[in-house]
């Protein structure tokens, strides 16, 4: 079952990024981090010490809890808006 | 993309955009930089431009006050830099970025800081599980991505938000597993006398407990959340009944939730990173949110040329941020000489008007989202407090007793605070427990503010360059 | 009731203060050590960290070898560790310039005892496999290491306790007042605190408080910029400095990487670490990003700026106060965090009575020729 809202907006056709090489469909103008919470992969980072696993948390570009790697740098996943063939990594220390 | 203005404005939302307009109307340059798309900050927070509304969506009050601001902006003629990210402040002012296309830098005589808020969650087993997200975050998935954070979440913490998250996921489709409020009815009516002075959102405000009752989403009042753990398919929440100070009661655990995520917030507390930096005067108001830099009735902060507005002025709600927005844009055009002191009397005295009936609401909504004490010390010895570096509150206890005083040193005796969110998310809390020691939150100090204010990328900030390109210095002494 | 008076006052608690402090309350004194602010919280608990001979003035070379080991054994002699490191150190040069400035330093350092040697670029690599192909030659050192300075007012912090010493953070010395055999420290809000003996180790606060006791000796302030990334993988295992001495970089157990070098920014001891200057945060950053070039994968955490202290000749002042019976002065420690440790020791023994292992730097050399006020 879909968490996006569907009444109340149309999104653009579902494009495909990869998130570790896995084809994820998403669509344009949405946030990395949002799409890949729809698509169930919530979990993106470990903690440092600990090797907890962790996921967006404050989606306002606080937190520092969603950050991916997109083209080679590190990005927080909700501040990136999702483009065809966008490959993501997750998985990012720290 | 780089140049001089009269006024910089740091912050996108209902107060930057208040006072860009009314700097600009009268004949001020100004710039406003935001890290979003475009306005709205966290209230109004626009659809992706790709996103088309349907003409059959539901009327959104909300949207069409955002919408506004949006248009009076543009039409404003002020310089717009969105998706950039302010990672450095300068005195004089000079203000460094971060876009698409790498360092930019802009100054002026005057900076507005807009930069709103962040979100207080007070830590409890299980919350930095993934699915487990912020309430403020809840709002934004909704209002902005179009999305339900759960076909059936548990929505937990205190203040107005609750409401409003609980009531657009049903309109959204889903139906919550359960609404755990913190506050009790009690709390609610006391905040009634100020509600007053705000009917029309008193209304959509107090209509959400029949509505979400209506629903069948079971509503617990003075109820927190005891641990949050994984299960096969989705997490399994405990609520917790608590006191009127927000502590535990003893024997109030209830019947775990099934939910597939769970959105809780403690309250908001004013964004004071730039003003931190410039190293202004703060002090700290539980009512407000936190601590807040120093300012005037116009919104000088105690640096000349520095001004705040907003929620990082202290919590006062979207229609307040706006207003104080507008004197911070009078107070800049007034000490840039664009104003004479009578045109601004004449201009400012309608504003604070409206300014004084509109805080009254948005700091009646503050204090029943203020962090109580007793709240911060139920944390459990091994439970993380501080997300970036795994610092658990037990580390910060061991601290204290060996004698650290104040945040700071907290920082350094811990690391709690030192990862990449430079203390947003656990400093309340930290702060919190250092006061119980040494007696108050303005003994425990808050932190120093550092920049970047975001960490930026390294290829980014140091761009294409040869050995040659490196300015060095004289070599050190022998 | 008079105040308790104290054998001995130590004002400032950096590593030089409190390292005095501690050993001459080990030594038997009652020892009062008074700071304004933390103890170790200003360049004592912001520096780099550094523990290596490749950066510090080659006559201290042998201070630092024992500073150096005193760090790598903190955890026996103070009590807690502050996560010292014991590696090799490579420093670099990029142009025939560099080349030749790196056999001299090494050469001059080579002369007081540390065994650098000149090695071609080739066996750099070898040594750190992360490094820029850009390099032309290196000096290598096998001691050298790091620290995680930020732990350190902890660390001495509970030393002291444990040894006797009252410590009293948040107390800042307005002033110093003859009287009754001893000094009489005047402390802003507070009652004042008596000693017989008076120890300033105020860092670059010590011009000021040399007022305190008619002298003038200027100390310059040096605003020191360090930058400290994200964690990242590991890309780097020692410590790695060029040859003009502008870049110190370290990768930490945790993976964050602190790149350092002595870049200024704007402040003075009135107001602190005011601001960062952009374009030398972009240098440093460069040079960082031009010798480990994989740093280009993470991000810029935070920027700040310690304030560190310099005497006209840029070397020490430790030793007695000229012409103030009973009064003594640290500091002015070129690299002063690696031999803190040490020069602390040598000036307990000389105030305890004991001969010191190596010279002390007798601060009159500096003196400021000026019409000395007596002490009130
Ligand atoms: C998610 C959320 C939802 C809320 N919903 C409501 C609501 O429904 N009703 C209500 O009355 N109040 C709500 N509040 C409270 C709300 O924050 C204020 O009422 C209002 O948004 C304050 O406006 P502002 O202009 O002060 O700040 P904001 O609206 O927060 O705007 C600040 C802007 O600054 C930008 N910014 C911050 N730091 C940087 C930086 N370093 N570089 C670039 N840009 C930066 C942000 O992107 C943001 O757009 C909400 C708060 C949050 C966090
Ligand atoms: C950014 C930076 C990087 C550095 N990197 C290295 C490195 O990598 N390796 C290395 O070996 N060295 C390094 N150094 C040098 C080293 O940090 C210093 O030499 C050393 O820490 C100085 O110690 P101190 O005790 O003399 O001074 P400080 O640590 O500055 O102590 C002086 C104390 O006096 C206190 N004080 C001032 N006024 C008063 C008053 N009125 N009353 C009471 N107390 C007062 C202050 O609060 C302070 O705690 C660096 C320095 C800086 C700034
Ligand atoms: S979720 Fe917090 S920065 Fe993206």
């Amino acid at each position: 079952m879909s968490l996006r809202i569907g009444h109340t907006v149309d999104r653009p056709g579902a494009v495909t990024i990869t998130v570790d090489g896995t084809p994820v469909s998403a669509h344009p103008g949405e946030s990395v981090a949002a799409a890949l919470f729809a698509a169930g992969r919530r979990r993106l980072r470990e903690s440092p010490r600990a090797g907890a696993p962790r996921g967006m948390f404050c989606l306002m570009g606080a937190c520092q809890e969603c950050v991916v790697i997109v083209g080679g740098r590190r990005v927080p996943a909700c501040q990136t808006p999702v483009s065809e063939g966008l490959a993501v990594t997750t998985g990012v220390p720290w | 993309m780089s140049g001089a203005y009269d006024l910089i404005v740091l912050g996108a939302g209902p107060a930057g955009v208040g006072a860009a307009v009314t700097a600009r109307s009268h004949g001020l340059s100004v710039l406003v930089v935001d890290e979003n798309e475009t306005t709205g900050g966290q209230v109004y927070r626009a659809t992706p431009q790709a996103f088309a509304t349907r003409a059959d969506a539901p009327a959104n009050p909300d949207k069409k006050e955002g919408a506004g601001q949006r248009q009076s902006l543009l039409a404003s003629g002020a310089a717009v830099a969105f998706r950039h990210s302010v990672w450095q402040v300068s005195p004089g002012y000079r203000v460094d970025a971060v876009g698409q296309g790498g360092p930019v830098h802009w100054s002026a005589p005057a900076v507005i800081a807009a930069t709103g808020t962040t979100e207080r969650v007070v830590p409890f087993p299980g919350w930095t599980l993934p699915g487990v997200i912020g309430l403020a975050a809840a709002t934004i998935l909704l209002k902005s991505q179009q999305m339900l954070p759960g076909r059936r979440p548990v929505i937990a913490g205190c203040g107005p938000l609750l409401a409003a998250v609980a009531v657009a996921v049903l309109d959204g489709g889903g139906k919550p597993a359960a609404v755990l409020d913190l506050s009790g009815p009690g709390d609610w009516l006391a905040a009634l006398p100020a509600l007053a002075s705000r009917p029309d959102l008193a209304l959509r405000g107090l209509g959400w407990v029949v509505r979400l009752k209506a629903a069948g989403v079971p509503v617990h009042f003075r109820t927190g959340i005891a641990a949050v753990r994984e299960t096969a398919d989705g997490l399994a929440v405990t609520p917790c009944r608590v006191d009127a100070d927000r502590r535990p009661l003893p024997d109030g655990a209830g019947q775990d939730i099934e939910t597939d995520c769970v959105a809780v917030g403690h309250g908001l507390t004013p964004g004071t990173e730039i003003t931190r930096l410039l190293r202004a005067r703060h002090r700290f108001d539980a009512a407000l949110g936190g601590w807040v830099a120093e300012h005037d009735a116009d919104f000088r902060t105690s640096l000349p040329g520095l001004y705040v507005a907003g929620d990082g002025a202290g919590i006062s709600g979207a229609a307040a941020a706006h207003l104080q927005g507008q004197l911070a844009g009078l107070a800049v055009a007034r000490d840039l000489g664009r104003l004479g002191a009578d045109a601004h009397e004449t201009a400012a005295a309608p504003v604070r008007k409206r300014l004084a009936a509109a805080q009254r609401f948005g700091r009646a909504m503050a204090r029943l989202m203020a962090l109580r004490p007793a709240h911060a010390a139920s944390v459990a010895p091994d439970t993380v407090v501080c997300r970036c570096e795994d610092v658990t509150r037990g580390e910060i206890d061991e601290a204290v007793a060996a004698g650290a005083r104040d945040v700071n040193q907290l920082k350094a005796w811990t690391r709690c605070g030192m990862g990449p969110c430079q203390g947003r998310m656990c400093g309340e809390t930290a702060a919190s427990l250092v006061a119980e020691a040494v007696g108050s939150r303005g003994a425990a100090g808050l932190w120093t503010g550092r920049a970047p204010l975001r960490p930026v990328p390294m290829d980014l900030l140091t761009g294409d360059f040869t050995y040659a390109d490196i300015p060095l210095p004289k070599a050190a002494p022998l | 009731m008079s105040a308790p008076m104290f054998d001995v006052a130590v004002v400032g608690g950096g590593v030089m203060g409190a390292t005095t402090a501690l050993m001459l309350a080990r030594g038997g004194l009652r020892t009062v050590i008074l700071d304004r602010g933390p103890l170790c919280r200003e360049a004592s608990g912001v520096n780099a960290g550094t523990l290596t001979l490749h950066m510090t003035r080659a006559s201290l070379i042998p201070y630092a070898v024992r500073g150096h080991e005193l760090w790598l054994s903190a955890d026996q002699w103070l009590g807690r560790g502050v996560a010292a490191v014991s590696t090799e150190g490579l420093s670099l040069a990029f142009t025939p310039a560099e080349e030749e400035m790196l056999h001299a330093r090494a050469a001059a350092r080579r002369e007081y005892g540390a065994p650098i040697e000149i090695v071609p670029a080739s066996r750099a690599r070898a040594v750190e496999p992360g490094l820029s192909d850009q390099v032309r030659l290196a000096a290598y050192c096998p001691i050298d290491g790091f620290a995680s300075s930020y732990l350190t007012g902890r660390a001495y912090r509970e030393a002291l306790v444990e040894a006797g010493a009252v410590v009293r953070e948040g107390a800042a010395v307005i002033g110093v007042d003859s009287g009754d055999g001893g000094f009489s420290l005047r402390i802003a809000g507070a009652e004042p605190v008596r000693a017989r003996r008076l120890v300033l180790a105020g860092g670059v606060w010590l011009e000021e408080m040399l007022g305190w006791l008619g002298l003038r000796i200027p100390v310059k302030c040096l605003i020191n910029q360090l930058v400290v990334t994200e964690r990242l993988r590991p890309v780097m295992r020692t410590v790695l400095s060029v040859a003009n001495g502008l870049l110190s970089l370290k990768q930490f157990a945790n993976g964050t990487v602190l790149i350092g070098g002595g870049w200024q920014g704007i402040g003075d001891p009135k107001r602190g670490g005011v601001q960062t200057i952009p374009e030398n945060l972009i240098g440093n950053t460069r040079l960082a990003r031009w010798v480990i070039p994989a740093l280009a994968e993470t991000r810029v955490a935070r920027i700040w700026l310690g304030l560190e202290a310099e005497t006209a000749d840029a070397m020490p002042m430790i030793g007695a106060v000229p012409g103030v019976p009973d009064a003594f002065v640290i500091g002015s420690v070129h690299s002063g965090y690696t031999s803190g440790p040490y020069m602390g020791r040598l000036l307990a023994d000389l105030i305890l009575g004991r001969e010191p292992e190596r010279p002390l730097f007798d601060p009159s050399r500096l003196l400021e020729p000026q019409a000395a006020p007596a002490l009130t």
